[in-house]
């Protein structure tokens, strides 16, 4: 009767899904270009669900689209927080393709990529507008947080009262400084993270429970 | 030679990065703008601030000739609107004061001995603030970073001599008190005339050239209909919220 027990359970957590008072948070992964967002929301999925969100890469803008993953069941001290990821396109005020050429890339390509980043950057704001209940604020910790980007796209979390999670990426890397990020932006708690090599990740989901549960 | 160091009178082209961690001749961390006209006949005893006449950058010039680094100097002012708006901790913010405080300040843009000259970041600001054109060097000074190894010490732990300033009264951090001069929240345009001011003068998206763009991020956000596919012509596909179709069918 094991079939028919799995099936009951799927359909009555279906139910649970579909009737629950509250539907998952949507999470909005959010950050420059190469800030480690896609190489986070992998890092989550992986963790929770087995399956990856989208491929990573060190060319920036490799993330031209927001892509989602659904039900993402996060436990913690035995409670269960379920979100939908959204990996985003990095947030830039200025896209040129020349700096693609630079990675070996033909410049029709390279046209086309700037061309779909653009497209991503609004795509992501409009995200930021409509449709997301929480941010995942993911920095390169060795990269200097004042920019005007970064400003600004706090500054809108902020202003839609969206409870926002800051990580401190790529500490593995030896120029890391977490510490800028902390002075960049004091009033919210950083968290350092590597979501390459999987470091802090357990403080990580603590925080994601915390924030979104 | 624009900028002058106040202690030893050494000069320094516009834009140069040299004085962003002090002057290497004497270590002091305060120049006053010398605008072209002074040019050799300026001395160092004129005092601060003498620089101010010709302060540009009013953030009520919506004339738009230079509208590139206009532009970005209010989406740089209206980001710390934003923030400052919503932070809600009365102008106590650190981060806010750093970049944009300069940039939308109409006083004399540096010497002064006023709030937020102990801060040596603050020099950084004054740098970039006040040229009317961009010459090569300004341009190099906006896009070239300075790591914290370029400058002095931590705010804070090298907060030296007589121009400290008094913390503002009502915030409990000191250290963000210090960089956030009063003045600064109370000349500040508010939110939604910034935002204004930026839609008219620049589209959501610019298509400089094929394959190279410039993004409002503000008026990307604020537009209730959602920019889908661009083209080489700089035309784009919309997708426009369901409540428009309404009407039309």
């Amino acid at each position: 009767m094991g079939l028919l027990t799995n099936l009951k359970d799927s359909i009555s957590r279906a139910a649970s899904t579909l009737f629950s008072e509250e539907d998952p948070k949507r999470i909005g992964i959010y950050g420059p270009p190469n800030a480690g967002k896609t190489t986070l929301a992998n890092r989550i999925a992986r963790d929770w669900t087995g399956d990856a969100v989208g491929p990573e890469s060190h060319i920036p803008h490799e993330t031209r689209r927001a892509r989602r993953k659904e039900n993402v069941e996060i436990e913690r001290d035995g409670k269960k927080v379920t979100i939908d990821i959204v990996d985003t396109p990095g947030v830039t005020t200025k896209v040129d393709y020349t700096e693609f050429l630079e990675h070996d890339m033909e410049k029709d390509d390279a046209v086309r990529r700037s061309r779909e980043a653009t497209e991503g950057v609004a795509e992501a704001m409009h995200w930021l507008r409509e449709d997301v209940d929480g941010v995942i604020y993911v920095l390169d910790a060795t990269e200097d947080p004042f920019t005007q980007v970064n400003t600004m796209l706090i500054g809108i979390i902020e202003s839609q009262e969206l409870p926002v999670l800051i990580l401190a990426n790529k500490i593995d890397l030896e120029e890391a400084s977490v510490k800028r990020i902390r002075n960049a932006f004091p009033q919210h708690e950083t968290t350092p993270l590597s979501a390459l090599e999987g470091d802090n990740m357990d403080e990580v989901y603590d925080r994601i429970a915390e924030y979104f549960g | 030679m624009p900028h002058q160091c106040t202690n030893c009178g050494r000069t320094f082209a516009d834009g140069s990065k040299e004085m962003l961690s002090g002057c290497p001749d004497c270590s002091g961390t305060k120049f006053q703008f010398r605008p072209e006209g002074f040019d050799g006949s300026g001395s160092a005893s004129d005092g601060p601030g003498s620089g101010g006449t010709s302060s540009p950058g009013e953030p009520s010039d919506a004339s738009g000739e230079r509208s590139g680094d206009a532009v970005s100097r209010r989406v740089g002012s209206a980001a710390a609107t934003v923030r400052d708006l919503v932070g809600g901790s009365a102008g106590s913010d650190a981060t806010s004061a750093r970049r944009p405080a300069g940039e939308s300040a109409d006083a004399p843009p540096e010497g002064e001995s006023g709030p937020g000259s102990a801060d040596p970041e603050d020099d950084i600001i004054v740098a970039e603030c006040e040229p009317v054109a961009e010459d090569a060097a300004q341009a190099d000074a906006r896009g070239g970073l300075a790591t914290t190894g370029d400058l002095p010490d931590d705010p804070g732990t090298d907060a030296t001599e007589e121009d400290v300033p008094e913390p503002t009264a009502g915030t409990d951090d000191s250290r963000t008190a210090v960089s956030e001069p009063d003045s600064e929240t109370a000349d500040r345009p508010d939110l939604a005339e910034l935002r204004r001011e930026l839609n008219e003068q620049f589209e959501s998206i610019r298509v400089v050239e094929p394959g190279q763009y410039e993004l409002n991020l503000m008026e990307l956000y604020d537009r209730e209909e959602y920019i889908i596919a661009l083209q080489e012509d700089g035309r784009y596909s919309i997708q426009v919220p369901e409540a428009w179709h309404d009407g039309d069918d």
